[in-house]
């Protein structure tokens, strides 16, 4: 082989690598009048009714819209992975994301603003203005739509209520009655109350305790004078009292047990095996409670958050459908057409959250959860007693989260570089829990140093 | 012919290199531009200079995520090093089931790291853990392992060194194996111990593959992640945050990928400066 050969078989090489390189980048998603739009949410193949439901809804969808191709993935969300496919173009043009996220996403602009799309919505006037707080940013212009919210609340084991001698239908109310009733079912490898205290969920369920001591988290008062910016609110007294609680019901009660380094997955776990009798947790958790973890439905009592002084809120969860921030305009109409169609329409159109209730039945999905409703009681009424037929669960075990939740003010997370704080905060519910001598202010004081600059650079 | 053969070479290595340079250098390459940058992974990344690196050096976590991470390597440097060559000789010595004992000794390597971790989570539970259990038999205990701030980091090097140790000691006994028999006899004629032997035999011979196995370990070591992701998530109290951890953090949960790639870069220089003070430091001890 002559060297002129050889460098034509390298060019070749070189060539043909190139060109599969080029395979790997995306297309527009626009062709020849038809948008393409990638969904995600799309359920996995463990709940095949609700999963064909989904699938008869694109079909339904594409026929309707003609000049939409709708490709479902059954990616659930994962911030681990977000980012890489967001610079990979793998993400979905419509995500499904917990409330958790949207700040953080609006501030680093990754999702897309969806305020003119949303106004030509059927019923876009109807909107309860709660449903839509999570995802409307600083600015007013709302990045996503609702897909399920709820209220946190405190969840609680009814028969282990019930061994304490405690009435399982008159759950506490206040943090006083949480403490009693935890020093009570407190036992042998049974805590009668815990805490989540890593990754970030410490700080997002003092967060939780905050408000219902009467506090925030953020505030924007005293810095008129610098615009709009928020500073943290962690020293103004109620979430020093809300750690004080805790520390009292960890050390002087010994009511919270002994490992306080617990995640979600874990204290819901434990919760379902009946080693746990109050934690503070969300209405769709009774979904991973039974399917996940095998809990006994009747044992499953949820009440709502209780609240101590001044307090008279609770801290709203749940998911919301947001837009990629790479989507075209078109393919931004589209998206918000099928977050309306799938998302929207159960909550407005009776016949469709029947629809959408007998495929969750069919799974063994909980049907009739106490959710937020998105609209208004003349539109949420009908589809309320659509679904309420269908209901799988054990619905006077909810009925002291219903009847109570609705007095409470449901309030978003903190606005500003909320994984910021809770992580800080997570450090100082740590503390408490584990050190004995910790003061709760001392630690606040530290966290709240931590998170100033952060707040600073995130405005 | 022999250009030609250069040529048929060269042809060979293209899809090796191409694949290591797309996997291994790009990725590196665009680390290192990404510390420089700020960038929301949807619009165009803009040049940020050092600020990235000052935001970092800002990060009260930073000094924290650095002298854990240092902990973690002296603990396991102090408990984690000397084990498997303990194990190694331990092993070569015997003479009947030391097939059995490699399988049980090599059998934490072959279980996924993520299931390890997760089994000694259980272990370390305060309430219903296997060894709080254990313990409590013999009237010891119950210790709180991951929930102290004193006992969460020596913890983790415990299980690191459990599920790590395996790997370390097959390598010491191939290089066991290479020792020439002569030297023992040699020393066992002139009435040496088994510790002399040791000390004087197994160790100097030993030395190259001993240099170049603490250097690894302390690489190692110094980019933990799993154990404390896994096990403490970092506390209590930020007592098992690592730089690794810390990174993950930057990246995954707050959104800030300059920051995450500008202590990335960090971590590697760091390491590189090591490796090459190391390397020029022993040069000559190994062949001594």
């Amino acid at each position: 082989m002559d060297v002129s050969a050889s460098r034509k078989w390298m060019a070749g090489a070189l060539v043909l690598a190139a060109a599969t390189a080029g395979c790997a980048s995306g297309s527009s998603g626009e062709d020849s009048g038809t948008t393409t739009i990638t969904v995600a949410g799309m359920p996995p193949t463990t709940a095949a009714k609700t999963r064909k439901q989904f699938l008869d809804a694109v079909a339904a969808f594409e026929k309707a819209n003609p000049t939409i191709k709708i490709k479902p993935t059954d990616t659930q969300w994962d911030a681990r992975t977000f980012a890489t496919r967001l610079a990979g173009g793998n993400a979905e043009t419509v995500l499904t994301v917990p409330l958790t996220e949207p700040p953080g996403l609006i501030a680093r602009r990754q999702v897309a603003d969806l305020s003119a799309e949303i106004k030509s919505l059927p019923h876009a006037g109807d909107f309860d203005p709660r449903a839509l707080a999570p995802a409307t940013g600083a600015d007013g212009k709302v990045y996503g739509l609702p897909v399920t919210e709820y209220a946190l609340g405190l969840v609680y084991n009814r028969a282990l209520f019930t061994k304490a001698g405690l009435d399982p239908d008159q759950p506490p109310a206040t943090w006083d009655e949480v403490r009693a009733a935890a020093k009570k079912i407190a036992g042998t490898g049974v805590a009668g109350y815990t805490q989540m205290t890593v990754k970030n969920t410490g700080g997002w369920i003092l967060t939780a305790m905050t408000y219902s001591f009467g506090g925030r988290m953020e505030k924007q008062e005293g810095v008129k004078q610098e615009g709009d910016k928020y500073v943290s609110s962690l020293m103004d007294g109620p979430a020093e009292q809300a750690l004080r609680h805790l520390s009292a019901m960890r050390w002087q009660d010994d009511s919270m047990g002994a490992n306080q380094l617990r995640t979600q997955q874990d204290a819901e776990r434990d919760f379902a095996a009946g080693k746990i009798g109050m934690l503070i947790g969300t209405v769709n958790s009774y979904n991973r409670y039974t399917t996940l973890y095998s809990g006994k439905p009747d044992d499953f009592g949820i009440a709502a958050l209780p609240q101590q002084g001044a307090g008279k809120a609770t801290l709203l969860g749940g998911l919301v459908a947001a837009v990629n921030a790479k989507a075209t305009a078109a393919q931004r109409a589209a998206a918000v057409k099928w977050i309306d169609f799938y998302y929207l329409k159960p909550n407005y159109d009776p016949a469709a959250a029947e629809q959408l209730a007998v495929a969750n039945a069919a799974d063994k999905l909980a049907v009739g959860l106490p959710t937020l409703p998105f609209y208004g009681t003349s539109v949420a009424g009908p589809v309320n007693t659509a679904i309420a037929k269908h209901a799988n669960i054990p619905v006077a075990n909810f009925a002291p989260y219903v009847r109570d939740t609705d007095k409470l003010e449901y309030v978003v997370e903190p606005p500003v570089a909320a994984q910021d704080l809770y992580g800080a905060l997570d450090t100082a519910v740590q503390a408490v829990l584990t050190r004995k001598d910790a003061d709760p202010r001392d630690e606040l004081t530290k966290a709240a140093a931590r998170v100033a600059p952060l707040l600073e650079k995130a405005q | 012919m022999t250009r030609g053969k250069g040529v048929a070479a060269a042809l060979f290595l293209i899809p090796t290199v191409l694949v290591f340079g797309l996997f291994s250098w790009w990725p590196i390459i665009r680390s290192v531009v990404l510390g420089f940058q700020r960038t929301n992974l949807v619009e165009a990344a803009t040049f940020a200079g050092l600020d990235n690196f000052r935001t970092l050096l800002a990060d009260p976590l930073l000094g924290l995520a650095v002298r854990n991470t240092l902990l973690f390597t002296g603990l396991a440097l102090v408990i984690g090093f000397p084990l498997p060559i303990f194990l190694a000789v331990l092993m070569s010595e015997l003479r009947r089931g030391s097939g059995l004992m490699r399988v049980l000794v090599y059998l934490p390597v072959v279980v996924p790291p993520v299931v390890a971790v997760l089994m000694w989570k259980w272990f370390y539970d305060p309430d219903s853990g296997l060894f709080n259990q254990l313990l409590g038999l013999v009237g010891l205990g119950p210790y709180p392992w991951l929930q102290s701030t004193g006992m969460a980091m020596p913890s983790l090097v415990l299980e690191a060194t459990w599920a790590g140790a395996g790997g370390a000691v097959l390598i010491y006994l191939a290089a066991l194996s290479s020792v020439p028999t002569e030297l023992y006899e040699a020393a066992e004629l002139d009435g040496a111990s088994i510790w002399r032997r040791l000390w004087h035999v197994t160790l100097p011979q030993l030395r190259p593959i001993l240099l170049i196995m603490l250097l690894l370990q302390v690489i190692n070591t110094f980019q933990v992640f799993t154990e404390p992701f896994v096990l403490t998530d970092g506390g209590p109290e930020d007592s098992t945050v690592t730089v690794l951890l810390l990174i993950y953090r930057y990246a995954f949960v707050n959104g800030d990928y300059g920051t995450a790639a500008a202590l990335s870069v960090s971590l590697a220089v760091v390491l590189a400066v090591l490796s090459a003070v190391y390397l020029r430091l022993t040069r000559t001890w190994g062949t001594k």
